[in-house]
């Protein structure tokens, strides 16, 4: 199931430590918290500063130095020892700096094996960013690290990837083929062809042409891994263009057609979640087919994911009704609470005589409807701000059954 | 996670083992390449990678450098590295060791190391090291750690610093506090209202998400709205348009009652954005009833109508369709 929302409300006070602040505050971002860690990467993750730099749980209440302000005093320096036991030795590479200013594209594999072998996460980053710039633009040498990459081995293999994905050059039409090729070559390990279909996902746009082999090849029930990364840079190039305030639909319509036809359930959820992270609002074309997933899917998180991606449909009240019908008949009471919420994500209080009527049908929603009908008679007109102001926003437990 | 997706993980080259590095199997490089021997870091070994680095042309490299200080700063003696930091007079590497110490403060090894930062970023001669300390306490929890230092370094003689401590306060609430920490929106609206810097103000201001500022600060943002500057008062009319529900309805008169007298068409737009912002479909009524006080904003104001007749009820959504109306037309 796609978690709707951060597992607890956002308590103000400052025993609390900032990292819940950033999983409480996300507001509808989060969401898509859990579709999220498989989702994001690369270069959706976090800013370095911000996660350079986390809060330790084991923070002890009332050890907060506030504006101390002597750095070394005795229990300081203490600390600071005591500190520096604790934490493993970071490793440096004094002649870094030399192979930096000396390789080349056609030395990188061989000159960047030793420092490979030390498994060092920033230096690996390094080497990735390293042949981003290496390659630049030229599609001539991103077609040779496309080659490299058909027969790599292990964090190699990732590198060349990675690097290829951030460099420029990447975005050029020569080289997007090459890699889409590459990922449909069935010569290739589906584990390999799922590398290059994902190191297509900083493409600024795909083709039709593109859009349509990557889905057909996601249907395919021997796709498996490589059909997922398929589904997962049609749906990342589609939330790109959607921020560009680009056109999002073609991506939409091949990500449905996988949702609803691709016989690998994961594949399918995969594809129904991939809205969430651009909340396109839906014609009447799309939303009869969001309506079909929502009344026939088999797996009750992708009902859920429709509901969500439902809420954002411009006929408000068909909406209403297809969540009313879909409630009555609808046996989990996970899938019950999406489409009890997100009829407030459809109309506001528009919606709470529907809801009303939800909490008629099964008397576990009465106290829930009282908590939204009193925050919209506060003055409350946003969705976001009604969400994040609920007491409990995991009254069924139904974000604990993916943990 | 499902079956086939570890697999995925690790191929993608998407998502990092945080391995240790301890152990290091070299192999052996040939006579053309470095020795590209690990080694332990040290506060000196660091800070000649440093001085030569960051100057270089290859961005990959001076991103490592910062992230092997930071990751490094943990573990480094903290005398010798309060030591070099004390010392260093030029910007960028008092930035590098500021950060050092701010990320050996935020990670619990030494708590207090912050607050040398603080003092330097308020008592150093040098207003371009006072900026640079300013910049590396960007995106931390400093802001909880260093008492008034934010409203004083508005009162900083140099602009350059009085725009790092904004950028600073705008950038903390947004992706430290995800705006949903109180205190933290008070404190930037206290030191945007504590500014003589009109442009300082205006910038902390105009991207502020207020939906949990408290009714103290709500006030002192209704005072903005009488500004002399123009661009104060566009920028809090934007601020007052996310307060939480309990003041919707003083600063939904304001804006209204303020936009007949207003006369710069800048402020008259963002009075329209934060009377839309407060009541989304509900405000369609009064915003029609502006809209013949100037012809010159009718155009703006048909366009929020339209898209808050859509029902969208999601202010970020509601401000991509606009943006996307206005692309079309």
């Amino acid at each position: 199931m796609v978690p709707s929302t951060p597992t607890q409300p956002p308590a103000p006070g400052p025993s609390r430590g900032r990292a819940s602040w950033v999983l409480a505050g996300a507001g509808l971002a989060a969401v898509v918290a859990a579709v999220g860690l498989l989702w994001r990467g690369g270069d959706d993750a976090p800013a370095p500063s911000a996660v350079a730099a986390p809060v330790k749980a084991s923070r002890s209440p009332g050890s907060h130095g506030g504006g101390g302000g002597a750095g070394a005093a005795a229990s300081g320096v203490a600390e600071a020892e005591a500190a520096e036991r604790r934490f493993s030795d970071q490793t440096c590479f004094p002649e870094l700096a030399r192979f930096n200013d000396g390789v080349t594209l056609d030395s990188f594999r061989d000159q960047a094996a030793p420092l490979l072998a030390s498994k060092d996460p920033l230096v690996r980053d390094y080497l990735m960013s390293k042949l981003s710039e290496l390659i630049g633009d030229d599609a001539g040498k991103a077609g040779q690290v496309v080659a490299w990459a058909r027969d790599a081995q292990g964090a190699e293999f990732k590198v060349l990837l990675s690097g290829l994905r951030g460099s420029d050059a990447v975005q050029k039409p020569q080289v997007a083929a090459k890699l889409l090729e590459a990922g449909m070559d069935p010569g290739l390990s589906i584990e390999r062809r799922a590398g290059m279909l994902s190191a297509l996902d900083s493409q600024k746009r795909l083709t039709p042409e593109a859009m349509d082999r990557m889905a057909d090849f996601a249907r395919d029930p021997a796709s498996t891994e490589a059909g997922w990364a398929a589904t997962r840079t049609l749906g990342r190039v589609m939330a790109r263009e959607s921020q560009n305030l680009g056109d999002a639909s073609p991506y939409l319509d091949r990500l449905i057609t996988i949702a609803t036809d691709s016989p690998d359930e994961q594949i399918r959820h995969l594809a129904q979640t991939a809205p969430l992270h651009n909340s396109p609002v839906l014609d009447a074309k799309t939303t009869d087919r969001f309506a079909r997933i929502l009344q026939s899917e088999g797996n009750e998180d992708g009902r859920d994911a429709a509901a969500q991606v439902l809420a954002m449909s411009s006929d408000k009240e068909q909406t209403l009704k297809l969540f009313a019908d879909s409630f009555n008949r609808e046996q989990s009471v996970c899938v019950r609470w999406a489409l009890f919420r997100f009829s407030a994500r459809v109309a506001g209080r528009d919606a709470l005589p529907v809801m009303a009527n939800m909490a008629a049908v099964d008397p576990r929603f009465q106290a829930l409807y009282g908590t939204f009908e009193t925050l919209y008679a506060q003055g409350n007109v946003d969705f976001i701000r009604v969400w994040n102001e609920l007491p409990d926003q995991n009254p069924f437990g139904c974000m604990d059954r993916h943990q | 996670m499902p079956r086939f997706l570890q697999g995925l993980r690790a191929l993608g080259g998407l998502t990092l083992m945080l391995t240790s590095p301890a152990a290091f199997a070299q192999s052996t490089p040939s006579a053309a390449m470095p020795a590209l021997k690990g080694e332990s870091c040290s506060v000196q070994g660091l800070m000649d990678q440093l001085r030569q680095g960051l100057g270089s042309s290859s961005k990959a490299y001076r991103d490592y450098l910062n992230a092997v200080l930071r990751e490094a700063a943990v573990s480094l003696p903290s005398g010798e590295l309060h030591a070099a930091f004390d010392r260093e007079t030029a910007p960028a590497m008092v930035e590098q060791l500021a950060a050092a110490l701010v990320a050996r403060s935020e990670r619990e090894a030494e708590k207090d190391a912050i607050q040398a930062v603080a003092r330097r970023a308020l008592e150093d001669r040098d207003p371009s090291v006072r900026a640079a300390t300013v910049r590396a306490m960007r995106r931390t929890g400093a802001l909880e750690k260093t008492g008034d230092m934010y409203e004083r370094l508005m009162r900083d003689g140099s602009p350059e610093v009085r725009m790092e401590a904004a950028k600073n306060l705008i950038e903390d609430n947004q992706y430290v506090y995800s705006a949903h920490h109180g205190p933290a929106t008070d404190m930037a609206v206290n030191a945007a209202t504590a500014s003589t810097d009109p442009k300082v103000t205006a910038k902390i201001l105009e991207s502020l998400d207020t939906r949990r500022m408290g009714p103290e600060a709500g006030q002192k943002l209704l005072g903005m709205l009488g500004h002399e500057s123009a661009d104060v008062r566009r920028s809090a009319a934007l601020a007052l348009g996310g307060v939480p529900a309990a003041q919707m309805g003083p600063a939904r008169e304001a804006l209204v009652g303020m936009y007949r007298g207003e006369r710069d068409a800048g402020v008259r737009k963002a009075l329209v954005q934060g009377i839309a912002e407060l009541g989304f479909a509900d405000a369609v009524p009064a915003l029609r009833k502006l809209r013949s006080v100037d012809p010159g904003m009718a155009p703006e104001i048909d366009a929020w109508i339209r898209v808050l007749q859509s029902g969208v009820q999601e202010w970020d959504l509601l401000l991509r369709e606009k943006q996307r109306l206005q692309q079309v037309h």
